[in-house]
């Protein structure tokens, strides 16, 4: 009977439910397009940050500056210090663990060639893709695939603790004979003591940076060559991080201990840098500023704006809510004064007015979710030049929104009424 | 007879208008009451305390037992619920329930519907034609006669009509007059309030009320 009771009032009274879903189909409209924008904005930031691969240097503390002409480094194997390889897996323990998208080691060292117009440049051991043992028992695939995304390569990349090569651009250039894929290099110790090793050319990278002047090779080449087992000098890390705010910039120490919590638990550069330098003692992190994230400060702003405006339209739809159910009430007095009369409980009326309400808010909710996908693809074809595809995960979410302003709106009105004292209503008064 | 309404000495002041001063009187089980007396006499007022739509300033008016004075606001809904039907001057139907769901409405608040007893109600008032009609489709006869099957529908103990004919035309006023007396025959203890005298006449008995007071007693 509940049901058949909603259902008449929808079925033959539809004209009076039209103003409350109405307030619900504008408020739905407007919080699903602002909220799909601010999903599309979300996304767009996280895939721009990511494909712009590390924004981390990691180095030792009590490193030199590097005596580098032309990517080689004239620096003695020996001089400056180094990071320890078995302590990478800790990086995958911090707080924000899951930001930590990926990390290269790097270890250069000076190197003579055999058989080439070129005879002095440098080895550059790192990862293409490796496996990291990680604490908690398993294992990270990273390398310079995540943290360097925008290097080009000719041929492929060398396999992880094979004897292959890839030589930069700039050096091949200079003896596309000897550097051609497939050829063998010869190295030689720059003592000149120690013995040749033999490394096939498996491709040819452009990096737009000083290793076109070198020959990538896998680390523990490196390390065994050089004799720095275990060891590298830099690592570049590639992180999720949000963009700096008033907070990020403040000195640690200077937080008070809830506004330290809100610092750590924020993915800012500076935490996260924090957070690993507690990890792996004696290193520092330098931040390695990018073009885009002044683009990615813009773009946050603009989602909370976003998050600004969803909030105003559910307050504005939820007073207009309240408006028309007002309204609607004493329109109806009449009739809950009868049920009342009759013998309905408070509380039945109130379920009965209530799920009226929902179903308004569930009605409103869908062809408001409707208006603002279409709004959504308007607004993102203006703002980002493509077209922000709708969301269906955010039907529910719209859906459970249209329901609670239908509920906070209207709860106070129809309280008052189910309390109507059914007397003077009924005299007509 | 059983003694069913017990008023003792009922006063209702609202603000400083006495719309009841001392009303005493009982009623018997099966007794049909005309309740008569001039516009704000305090007939609405006497009718509504006793159907639990409205408390006393003070005094008894107890029902099958019930001191309505004494029920709380939960009290006083399952009183309407279980032990009165009321009858009101605008027939007071929900508008968008058909006749049948009108009925039904007061079987759902009472306790459970039954499609079928609500149906045999309907043809019991003789309306077995207009049972899916809204009180839009329906005449003033028809929908006071729907109104009188949703008072008798939870079988109450009193029912209380509150010039159930004054919005109605000759013939409508006797048609659901005939309804009352046929309930009245049926063993129904009514309280009825009218203006017109001839009506006054069915009535086993009549309460005459003049400023909230009995004036005179049959
Ligand atoms: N809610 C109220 N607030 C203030 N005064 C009221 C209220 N209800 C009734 N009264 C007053 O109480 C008195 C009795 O009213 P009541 O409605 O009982 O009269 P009545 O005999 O039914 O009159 P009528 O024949 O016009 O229906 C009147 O003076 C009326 O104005
Ligand atoms: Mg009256």
């Amino acid at each position: 009977m509940f049901a058949r009771i909603v259902g008449q009032s929808f079925a033959r009274n539809p004209r009076r439910k039209m103003l409350t879903v109405a307030a619900l189909v504008v408020g739905m409209a407007v919080a699903t397009a602002t909220l799909t924008i601010a999903l599309e904005v979300g996304d767009r930031m996280a895939r721009e940050f990511r494909s712009l691969g590390a924004n981390l240097l990691v180095t030792p503390q009590s490193d030199t500056l590097p005596l580098e002409i032309g990517g080689v480094d004239y620096r003695p194997v020996d001089e400056g210090a180094y990071l320890q390889e078995s302590e990478l897996g800790k990086l995958k323990t911090i707080f924000w663990r899951h930001n930590i998208l990926g990390f290269t080691p790097f270890l250069d060292v000076p190197t003579q060639l055999a058989g080439s117009r070129v005879t002095d440049t440098t080895l550059i051991g790192t990862w293409y893709e490796h496996d990291v043992p990680v604490p908690d028992g398993t294992t990270f695939k990273t390398g310079l695939g995540t943290t360097h995304p925008s290097w080009r390569i000719r041929g492929r990349w060398f396999r992880d603790g094979a004897n292959e090569a890839v030589v930069g651009m700039t050096l091949a250039a200079r003896d596309p004979e000897a550097f051609a894929i497939g050829k063998k290099i010869q190295v030689t110790h720059s003592d000149g003591v120690s013995s040749a090793a033999s490394l096939e050319v498996t491709g040819i990278a452009s990096t737009g940076g000083a290793e076109d002047n070198a020959i990538l090779v896998p680390l523990s080449f490196v390390q065994a060559y050089s004799g720095h087992h275990g060891q590298f000098r830099q690592l570049y890390v590639s992180a999720l991080t949000k963009p700096a705010d008033a907070l990020a910039d403040r000195d640690p120490k200077s937080l008070t201990s809830a506004e330290y919590d809100r610092w750590f638990c924020s993915p800012y550069i500076s935490s996260i840098s924090y957070q690993i330098e507690q990890v792996i003692p004696g290193i520092d992190v330098r931040a390695i500023r990018r073009v885009a994230e002044t683009e990615g400060r813009i773009l946050s702003r603009v989602s909370t704006l976003l998050w600004i405006v969803t909030l105003a339209a559910l307050i504005a739809a939820g007073l207009a809510v309240a408006a028309t159910s007002a309204a609607a009430v004493l329109e109806r007095r009449i009739e809950i004064g009868v049920m009342k009369a009759i013998g309905a409980t408070n509380t039945a009326v109130t379920a009965l007015f209530l799920t009226e309400h929902l179903t308004l808010a569930l009605i409103g909710g869908a062809i408001g979710f409707l208006f603002g996908a279409g709004l959504a693809r308007f607004l993102g074809a203006s703002v980002f030049g493509t077209p922000a595809s709708p969301r269906i995960i955010l039907l529910p979410v719209v859906l459970g929104l249209a329901a609670l302003v239908a509920l906070i709106g209207g709860l106070i009105p129809l309280r008052r009424a189910a309390r109507f004292d059914p007397a003077p209503i009924l005299r007509g008064e | 007879m059983a003694t069913l309404v017990q008023i003792e000495n009922l006063r209702k002041e609202f603000g400083n208008v006495r719309a009841l001063d001392g009303v005493t009187f009982s009623v018997e089980s099966g007794e049909w009451i005309a309740i008569m007396g001039p516009s704000g006499s305090g007939k609405t007022t006497l009718i509504n305390i006793l159907g639990g739509l409205d408390t006393p300033t003070s005094g008894q008016a107890v029902v099958d037992g019930t001191d309505v004075a004494r029920l709380d606001e939960a009290g006083l809904t399952r009183f309407r619920a279980e032990k009165i039907g009321f009858v009101f001057q605008q027939f007071h139907l929900v508008q968008y329930l058909t006749a049948l769901e009108n009925v039904m409405l007061a079987q759902y608040f009472h306790s459970t519907t039954d499609e079928g007893e609500a149906r045999v109600a309907l043809e019991r008032v003789g309306l077995a034609d207009r049972i899916d009609h809204l009180p839009s489709e329906l005449s003033g006869g028809e929908q006071q006669r729907v109104a009188v099957a949703r008072a008798l529908i939870n079988q109450p103990k009193l029912i209380l009509a509150d010039e159930p004919t004054g919005n109605l035309d000759e013939a409508n006023e006797q048609i659901v007059l005939r309804l009352f007396r046929e309930l009245h025959t049926e063993g129904h203890t009514i309280l009825m309030v009218t203006h017109a005298h001839s009506i006054g006449e069915l009535a086993d008995r009549r309460i005459d009320l003049a400023h909230g007071r009995l004036a005179h007693k049959v």
